[in-house]
């Protein structure tokens, strides 16, 4: 059980018109939920498609469970669940027979009743694919993606769309996976939703993991605990003259400027002289803790979805 | 192995079962042309030749002889008076009238129709022959006699048994270039091949499953056809049904690979449909599914010979309708299975899963 569920060294591929994954290197330990965090673009799905052997890579290496798929692939594909960024099926394939029909596939596989219960969909059980609601297709995804009992587990973006409650019902699911001793890989571009699952989690940009670690490592490793925002009535003005006048580095966001700091109590009153002095039209003050997204932000000079 | 094969065959036949659409293209839309097409057309030669005749101010006597003998000849004529007759004429509904002009008549043609116009005005001037010898007392002009027969003149049949093996042809056409060529590409369009890669499910076994159901569609397809044809016009296949059944087994190999092969040049549904409707059209109107091509130009019924559909139709009425047997149809047995082999090939050249 030493041996990790994923380990990739020197991944790369490129398309005609663009480098999607410049180097890439991840392990991932067994049980473990990692998370591969990124905006649109980031190379986040294609870096996936090559782990699950949908995409052949330009360069580099991966295990999958020991395995290489060159040699195991049939082995590998019987040993990982995938669920795909969007997930097709028949229009008029009910949920059961969906279930059924790919625990053939398998040498063993889990009880279609089994799947229904974890995830909730018994009582659509007999209902065509197409009638089901984004957030009942994407648990079926899911119950597809469990169907052979696999040791791995791939999900990308399985919440994007969803709405919130949806969202969380979704969650539940990846922690009882984690709770049954999966390892699982997902991606996502909510900062919660990696926050909330992922035991660990690599950021990414432009091909790149640009940041590695717990959630609680990497906000440590930002250094800059705090965050100080002040909110306006409509856009925020330019806040180039003001920074310079306080001496540290002023963010505009939309209706805001953010001040990271290191020590809000001091930092605070002198914010706030300066801001009055100044006539900065400014609504709110508000402190919080910084959060993946500051992270992120700091790394790449950029919001998650932007 | 084969318990996998039989699984994805019985799942997509319960899939194609629940498309309401797909059925009635498949079973009813054919059965409804073989019976349209068969009782509109039920004469044998089509309905009756129709002229104009343009009343005169007063009928004499060469007039009303006239119209006697047109009747004879299997004209269906049409009196009308000039104000109508120009109006019909004006609306382009006349193929041919005859009209009163000075002494004696004149035939006016519709150049739009000519089709139904030119052999008119010959069965006009046969009545006119015949209206002449008996206005003047001479002996009236005898005919050859006349008898109607299929090609292979086992049975005078009717259109009905000309169009059914048309239509089993047409339907496989259809089969290759919509059910597997069109369903493929969507397919891979909307990533469900995708979904069915990251499986141990030997590809071949999805794609086995798939192409035994098709079969087994086009052969239910063409026993529904068989059945309504014998009940309703009593159209028999005069040939052994060995032979029918390997001319039809290579027709739907044909096809099913010809909509294969298709399927690889189209990256959308939209961009397949494009494509497919070029063959489609030009073979399923040049093929001679609904007409023979006798009157068409010799160097477009000689190309036609090399495409697919024309001689996989000459081969099965030949068996069908004639009795004949495969011996006298090897070239275009060949045609048909050098279709088959190369549309195979290059099928599985181009055939992507993503």
């Amino acid at each position: 059980m030493s041996e990790p569920a994923l380990r990739i060294r020197g991944l790369r591929k490129a398309f005609p018109k663009v480098v999607a994954v410049a180097g890439v290197d991840l392990e991932v330990a067994r049980g473990e939920v990692f998370g591969l965090l990124g905006p649109n673009g980031a190379g986040k799905t294609t870096t996936l498609e090559m782990i699950e052997g949908l995409t052949v890579p330009d360069a580099g290496e991966i295990e999958v469970l020991g395995r290489t798929w060159a040699r195991e692939g049939r082995e590998i594909r019987s040993r990982i669940g995938v669920q795909l960024q969007s997930t097709s099926l028949f229009n008029r394939i009910t949920v059961r027979e969906a279930l059924d029909l790919y625990g053939t596939y398998y040498p063993k596989a889990r009880t279609t009743a089994d799947l229904l219960d974890l995830v909730q969909l018994n009582d659509k059980a007999d209902a065509y694919h197409v009638t089901l609601s984004g957030g009942q297709q994407q648990r079926l995804a899911l119950a597809l993606a469990l169907v052979n009992d696999p040791e791995l587990v791939f999900l990308d973006e399985p919440t994007t769309g969803l709405d919130p409650q949806a969202r969380r019902s979704l969650w539940d699911v990846v922690r009882r996976m984690k709770a049954e001793g999966r390892t699982v890989l997902l991606t996502t571009h909510y900062m919660e939703e990696a926050e909330a699952l992922c035991d660990r989690l690599a950021i990414m940009d432009h091909g790149q993991v640009i940041a590695a670690g717990t959630p609680a490592s990497l906000i440590a490793q930002l250094a800059i605990p705090s965050v100080v925002e002040l909110t306006f009535d409509g856009e925020a003005p330019d806040p180039a003259a003001f920074a310079v006048r306080l001496g540290e580095p002023v963010e505009r966001r939309a209706d805001l400027w953010e001040i990271p700091t290191r020590d809000p109590k001091a930092t605070l009153p002198r914010l706030l002289e300066t801001a009055e002095a100044a006539g900065v039209p400014y609504q709110q003050v508000h402190v919080r803790r910084a959060t993946l997204e500051d992270v992120f932000l700091h790394q790449t000079g950029r919001s998650l979805r932007d | 192995m084969l318990m996998m094969i039989w699984r994805q065959f019985v799942m997509e036949w319960k899939l194609y079962l629940r498309d309401k659409g797909a059925m009635f293209w498949t079973f009813a839309f054919p059965v409804a042309m073989l019976l349209g097409f068969g009782i509109i057309f039920r004469g044998g030669g089509g309905p009756k030749l129709t002229v104009v005749y343009v009343q005169p101010a007063a009928q004499s006597t060469r007039d009303a002889a006239l119209l006697k003998a047109m009747d004879e000849v299997q004209l269906k004529v049409l009196s009308l008076a000039p104000g109508e007759a120009a109006g019909r004429w004006g609306r382009g509904e006349t193929a041919a009238e005859v009209l009163p002009d000075g002494d004696g008549y004149r035939i006016r043609l519709n150049s739009y129709l000519m089709a139904q116009g030119g052999p008119t005005a010959g069965l006009v001037n046969q009545a006119w022959l015949l209206a002449q010898a008996r206005l003047n007392g001479s002996p009236e002009p005898g005919r050859i006699p006349l008898s109607v027969e299929s090609p292979g003149g086992k049975k005078a049949s009717n259109y009905a048994a000309f169009l059914l093996p048309g239509l089993l042809g047409l339907n496989l056409l259809s089969i290759g270039l919509f059910s597997v060529g069109m369903v493929n590409v969507s397919y891979r369009e909307k990533g469900k091949f995708r979904r069915l890669a990251v499986t141990p499910l030997p590809k071949w076994v999805f794609l086995m499953g798939q192409v035994l159901q098709r079969l087994t569609i086009s052969l239910a397809q063409a026993v529904v056809l068989l059945v309504v044809g014998w009940l309703a016009f009593g159209i028999r296949n005069q040939g052994s049904y060995l032979d029918l059944v390997v001319v039809m087994t290579l027709g739907t190999a044909c096809f099913m690979s010809f909509g294969f092969a298709l399927s690889g040049f189209a990256e959308t549904s939209e961009t397949y449909a494009a494509i497919a409707n070029v063959f489609f059209f030009p073979l399923m109107l040049l093929s001679g599914v609904y007409f023979t091509l006798d009157s068409a130009p010799h160097w477009l019924q000689q190309s036609v010979a090399f495409l697919p559909l024309s001689p996989f139709l000459s081969t099965l009425r030949a068996v069908f309708n004639d009795g004949a047997g495969l011996a006298g149809h090897g070239l275009g047995l060949l045609v048909v299975a050098a279709w088959a082999l190369g549309t195979f090939l290059i099928a599985v050249r181009r055939f992507r899963w993503n």
